[in-house]
């Protein structure tokens, strides 16, 4: 029986077509980006190999990149800090909720999320529009008369706005998140929280709030990691502008690539960008796994 | 009343003016986006904040599909997204059978590999695909298209594939086996079907996923012919670009099938998130 279950051929045909589509379509790019991050190319004739060049300036010169990842940063604050916490509140109050009612505002609330970013990106640029976009209506509507806010080129709104576009279309992500984690939250401890005198305050945050920890955990996780992945809401609104107030690595990345046609250096920044989403995952997990690992020690 | 009672039904309120209020914000842009495209273009820049359709325009939904192209658009799409939601389907419950219930040396390297796909972001691919694929000839072409989208896709569908087969007691296999049935026939027709709703959550969430998929089109396709939904709202901003109503009525078409889908297959998207996030 033992061989049933290791039977080499039937290994084979399940496991390698996989393996191999996983690594001709995303880790030989991997090498093909190494291998070029040390040239300069424009994409046609010759790669003159310049060495570490690229590198030097991405790292030491380039403000633009720079600028990039302030922003992502900034993105990441405002989804951990504001959208997480409204995601956790509206999540708690719809599991207080008749079934019913619940599960229509669920439903609504996850609408942006099934979205494509192409139909998200286009609805909020119309809504952002100077002459003809609601945002300015309303503004106008409630008594700022003359409002002709121009969002997505203006430097002082720019950044809030492409943020904005991205927190509304994850926010229903977050809120399934934290929804469905607190459905696993035992009833008896809440209730054993209640015969002990706690109110709702306590009751949150001495009791749910660290069961659901390791959620929490989870979500901040994907949030970083998709912080670092936003790319297409910019590319199709600002492209980055006004100036590169708006610029996100994975768009300068792009611009480089495909708009300048800066090969040698497109494929440093994509080096680069790797080696930062690995190190912020592997960090971050292991800052929480270290964390919950002294929780369980406590605990036990 | 007494006044505790009047306490809860003004606190009541508030909550349903608090949740009233994330409705709002969560579904209104895509209702003032429906209802301007059903007027004229020029009704958008008129005074008022929202108007409904007294008199809706149905030829700006006509124009839309024509003039963006969408029956051909959409067929493009159809061509990679069948194939490419089938294909991820069916290898990660494959790779995931193996790494879950079969013993080989390996199988950790696999896993590994399998889940690091997680981690890469699609962006850094983009521009070394489009010099290694260029070298194969898969430029502009949907099967270079469908090998991006079905290696993006498997870690995810792995995972979720794996959480189910794990559970299941090997006597399955084992008794089939002893009744002389190979694993060509075990796994099609008694592991699949235990396996159905991670087939369910799988296919409707990969579909999608890569129904909605723009930046990897935009990097490798390039000739018109080929392209896929997401591009006839980008074409229409081009060309058509004082036509509001007819863009956002491009935008509401293309939005709809994935909504649709949405709303009838709700319980099976939510199973797949749900398992993403237990996993991280």
């Amino acid at each position: 029986m033992k061989n049933l279950f290791s039977d080499k051929k039937t290994i084979a045909l399940l496991s390698v077509p996989s393996i191999a589509i996983i690594g001709f379509a995303i880790l030989a790019p991997l090498v093909v980006s190494l291998y070029f991050s040390f040239m300069e190319w424009s994409g046609f004739g010759a790669a003159t190999f310049i060495g570490m060049d690229n590198y030097r300036q991405l790292v030491l010169h380039d403000g633009t990149f720079y600028r990039a990842l302030i922003n992502t940063f900034l993105l990441m604050l405002v989804t951990i800090f504001l959208q997480n916490p409204f995601a956790f509140v509206i999540a708690a109050i719809l599991t207080k909720l008749k079934d019913a009612t619940s599960r229509f505002l669920r439903t609504i609330y996850f609408i942006p999320a099934t979205l494509s970013l192409v139909v998200v990106t286009k609805l909020w640029v119309s809504i952002f529009n100077p002459s003809y976009g609601f945002l300015n209506k309303l503004l106008q509507g409630i008594g700022f008369q003359n409002m002709q806010i121009a969002w997505l080129s203006n430097p002082k709104t720019a950044l809030g706005s492409v943020i904005w576009i991205m927190v509304w279309q994850g926010f229903g992500w977050a809120l399934l998140f934290y929804y469905s984690g607190l459905m696993t939250v035992p009833k008896e401890l809440e209730e054993a929280a209640k015969v002990d005198g706690a109110n709702k305050y306590q009751l949150y945050t001495k009791i749910i709030v660290p069961y659901m920890l390791p959620v929490i955990q989870s979500v901040i996780v994907i949030d970083v990691i998709s912080s670092l992945k936003q790319m297409e809401m910019v590319y199709l609104s600002t492209e980055g502008g006004p100036g590169d107030l708006t610029q996100f690595i994975a768009v300068y990345l792009y611009q480089k690539a495909f708009r300048y046609s800066e090969y040698g250096y497109g494929n440093a920044i994509s080096v680069i960008f790797v080696i930062l989403a690995v190190f912020l995952t592997i960090f971050i997990q292991r800052i929480f796994r270290e964390r919950s690992a002294g929780k369980k020690r406590v605990g036990a | 009343m007494t006044r505790y009672q009047v306490e809860r039904n003004s606190k009541k309120t508030l909550l349903a003016i608090f949740l009233g209020l994330f409705v709002v914000a969560q579904v209104f842009p895509l209702l003032w986006v429906a209802s301007y495209s059903l007027q004229k273009s020029g009704d958008l820049f008129g005074p008022e904040l929202f108007k409904l359709p007294v008199n809706p325009v149905w030829n700006n939904y006509v124009r839309a599909w024509f003039d963006g192209k969408i029956p051909q658009y959409l067929t493009n799409t159809l061509l990679v997204v069948i194939p490419s939601v089938t294909l991820s389907t069916v290898l990660s419950f494959s790779i995931a059978y193996a790494c879950t219930r079969m013993q080989w040396k390996l199988r950790p390297v696999a896993w590994f590999i399998i889940t690091i796909g997680l981690t890469i972001p699609i962006h850094t691919t983009l521009l070394p695909n489009f010099i290694w694929y260029n070298f194969f000839g898969l430029i502009d072409t949907r099967i270079g298209l469908i090998i991006s989208y079905v290696a993006f896709s498997i870690s995810f569908n792995a995972i979720i594939f794996s959480g189910l087969l794990a559970g299941l007691p090997f006597s399955m296999e084992e008794s089939a086996f002893l009744d002389g049935a190979k694993y060509r026939h075990i796994l099609p027709s008694i592991i699949a079907p235990m396996a159905a709703t991670g087939f369910a959550t799988v296919g409707v969430q990969t579909f999608l996923n890569h129904w909605n998929e723009f930046i990897m089109a935009n990097t490798y396709l390039m000739s018109e012919a080929k392209r896929t939904l997401p591009f006839s709202i980008i074409r229409f901003q081009g060309q058509y670009s004082s036509d509001y109503a007819v863009q956002f009525a491009c935008m509401t078409l293309v939005a709809l099938p994935p909504l649709l889908l949405y709303f009838i297959f709700n319980r099976w998207i939510v199973a797949g998130i749900t398992a993403g996030a237990v996993k991280g």
